[in-house]
């Protein structure tokens, strides 16, 4: 009978169903972090923190016209805000500059971006500029590209071997959890009861930044504060509206929110805000939106954030271009741009929030 | 409320082939929607032995309705999809995309962003509708395609980045607002559930839903207007993804392009344990009502015990599958 076919079909089509959603939804899923990179393979301990390089201070030292030279720039697509940015910031820093020719190319997966990056080594640029889509799975053609004779600059989510990129710029999620916690442990004097509210479950950004929330705490706070309620929400702002809506109901007295994504904040303040909850305690954010940046501006709710910022896209432009001309650093003594720069999270504060307002990103 | 079914043999099903098991068992909706009854009253139960001071509250209980509303309203429309043997896997990237378009004009007014929102759900679930109806697309791979289509326009109306609506305290009344006492979230999903329960139980429209969906050829054959009654329930099912996008962006404050995913499986879900089979021809509101308190209340307690998120996958998987076996009495 027809209708039992149509039963079977369907039944098989509903054990399909969350694949094909999944498949259909993984350009956002990814992106929907400002992240999904894989945790720096250098750990930063915050007692000993890492060197970085002044990057806009750099560039301006090293501004002085060299030889021409060709710039390509692989990034997977760019449908978040973070992501979006990384193109932007990378074309800015291409345009200010007479001496490169600059090309950006969005890939729809990992597949297509080791193709698109297969071309591109045929037509022998002077330097690459790649945000893999997922770093393992793009390591083999970017050591392609390093035997080919093109300098690889390896953008925020790492390679697997170090023969696969001659430069790496990057970000620190754990640093973003270790220095919110110092954040939460001063204003609350070490005592009182803190929600955590992280991204994608079972990420290594996620956890990194957990880890360096709980770490840090612990070490200054021992006991005195305790984390009462840590729930995912994938960095989506109607999942942290969710979320947060239950955990305030789960519990009276709430001191501070530590959250791992500033849109995803959103929805955390909408809840906290319609429960009337607002004067009771503060939270933190990730990533420097510029939402974000006005909530802190305004004080109250909002207290912190921590720059993970898309600049470091136009700042890998800058090192390509110094590495193509064989050129360092200009305020650095070394002749050569160093092979790894960790950007710190920058705190954004109430003291801070106006200087750094050209930071922020939509 | 009762169930539609049960009782209501699609109509004109000339082949009666699922008579014979009747008189052994209780029907399969019946016997889903006392389960439902026992499930909810064993969650409520746990949930007050566990969380005493804060899960058997007024204000808990209200905020787990405010909370299911969304997908509540989402699988009023989707049973009567799935009463026709359909499907909406599009509804979460409707919900995107209509709140997008409210979000776009929302500085004219609340109303405005209530109409755009309404409107564009519409317009999508429009386009569902005549592919499915007209353009006998499989109702899986029409709305697949809108569920690609929906959120690529939600992120490029957008330019990818979230509306505030902070400012609009007419929309945001829709999300923290109160009628008679209840928020005004709460009232909606009551009313479209009714509306549904009406729909379904008590019009000529409802009764052919059902037949369309038990036997398409037999309907055809008894003057049922199977094309027309198939654009519609598609054509609501959008409708309500903008009602859904209304209470959510009111809640939420914002219009964001990355909201609503997966909201698909809930609703489906929902309704499924609810009684409403995937086959067609058999619907209960009133097991779809239940269904989302069931989740409802799964998010809410599990959260409350700060238990990590994959229990609660594995416990709605659980639940979403056992209501399937106890729904399978049919021959196989």
């Amino acid at each position: 009978m027809f209708n039992r076919h149509i039963t079977h079909r369907y039944f098989a089509a509903l054990m399909v169903a969350p694949l094909l959603v999944v498949t259909a939804c993984s350009g956002d899923d990814d992106a929907t972090d400002d992240t999904a990179a894989p945790a720096p393979s250098v750990d930063v301990d915050e007692s000993t923190p890492v060197d970085t390089v002044d990057v806009v201070q750099t560039t301006s030292g090293s501004s002085a016209p060299g030889p021409r030279v060709s710039i390509v720039a692989s990034v997977p697509p760019t449908d978040h805000g973070w992501l979006g940015q990384i193109a932007a910031k990378a074309q800015e820093a291409a345009d200010q500059w007479d001496d490169v020719d600059f090309r950006l190319l969005e890939a729809a997966d990992a597949d297509s971006q080791a193709a698109q990056i297969q071309t591109v080594i045929n037509e022998r640029p002077d330097a690459l500029v790649v945000l893999p889509y997922d770093g393992a799975q793009l390591t083999p053609i970017a050591e392609a590209a390093m035997e080919a004779g093109i300098p690889v600059i390896n953008v925020d989510r790492l390679f697997d071997t170090p023969e696969a990129a001659r430069a790496t710029i990057l970000g620190d999620n754990y640093q973003i959890g270790a220095k919110a916690a110092a954040y939460v442990a001063e204003r609350l004097d070490c005592s009182g009861d803190v929600v955590e509210i992280q991204g994608i479950a079972g990420i290594s950004v996620t956890d990194d930044r957990s880890q360096g929330f709980a770490d840090t705490l612990d070490a200054l706070c021992g006991n005195g504060i305790s984390i009462v309620a840590q729930q995912p929400a994938d960095f989506r702002p109607d999942l942290g509206l969710q979320v947060m809506e239950a955990i305030l109901q789960a519990n009276t007295s709430i001191d501070a929110v530590y959250t791992h994504d500033d849109d995803m904040a959103e929805g955390v303040v909408a809840a906290i805000e319609n429960a009337g909850r607002e004067g009771e305690m503060f939270l933190t954010g990730a990533g420097g939106s510029c939402t974000a940046f006005d909530h802190i501006a305004d004080g109250g709710l909002y207290g912190a954030t921590y720059l993970y910022s898309p600049t470091m896209a136009g700042s890998a432009v800058n090192m390509a271009r110094l590495i193509a001309q064989g050129r360092g650093f200009a305020d650095l003594f070394e002749p050569e741009v160093p092979s790894l720069i960790v950007v710190p999270p920058t705190q954004v504060t109430q003291d801070n929030v106006a200087d750094l307002r050209s930071l922020c990103f939509d | 409320m009762m169930d539609v079914n049960g009782s209501n043999e699609p109509i004109g099903d000339p082949a009666g082939g699922v008579g014979t098991r009747r008189f052994a068992l209780p029907s399969g909706t019946k016997l889903q929607e006392y389960t439902l009854v026992g499930v909810i009253v064993a969650l409520i139960v746990v949930g007050a032995i566990l969380k005493p001071d804060t899960f058997p509250t007024t204000a808990n209980f209200r905020a787990i309705l405010t909370q299911s509303s969304v997908v509540g309203v989402l699988a009023i429309g989707m049973t009567l999809v799935i009463a026709t043997a359909g499907i909406d896997l599009s509804v979460g990237s409707v919900v995107a995309a209509a709140g997008i378009a409210g979000g776009l004009v929302y500085e004219t007014g609340a109303a405005v962003f209530v109409l755009a929102a309404l409107g564009f759900g519409l317009l999508l679930g429009g386009v569902n509708a005549a592919a499915i109806a007209y353009g006998k697309v499989v109702p899986f791979v029409a709305t697949l395609a809108m569920l690609a289509i929906g959120r690529g326009l939600a992120l490029q109306m957008s330019d990818k980045k979230p509306i505030s609506l902070l400012g609009a305290d007419g929309i945001r009344w829709f999300g923290t607002g109160k009628v008679l006492g209840q928020p005004v979230s709460v009232v909606i999903f009551v009313v479209v559930t009714i509306a549904g329960w009406l729909t379904l139980n008590r019009t000529a429209f409802g009764r052919h839903v059902v037949s369309v969906g038990g036997n398409r050829e037999a309907a055809r054959i008894a003057g049922v207007p199977v094309r027309r009654t198939i654009f519609t329930v598609y054509c609501l099912s959008g409708l309500l993804a903008g009602v859904a996008t209304v209470l959510l962006c009111g809640r939420l404050a914002s219009a964001s392009p990355v909201s609503g995913q997966l909201l698909e499986l809930d609703a489906i879900g929902a309704t499924v344990i609810g009684g409403t089979s995937l086959a067609g021809g058999r619907a209960t509101i009133t097991g779809t009502f239940m269904g989302v308190i069931v989740f409802g209340l799964i998010f809410n307690l599990l959260t409350q015990l700060n238990l990590a998120t994959e229990w609660q996958q594995i416990v709605k998987g659980v639940i979403i599958l056992a209501a399937v076996l106890v729904q399978r009495p049919e021959r196989i």
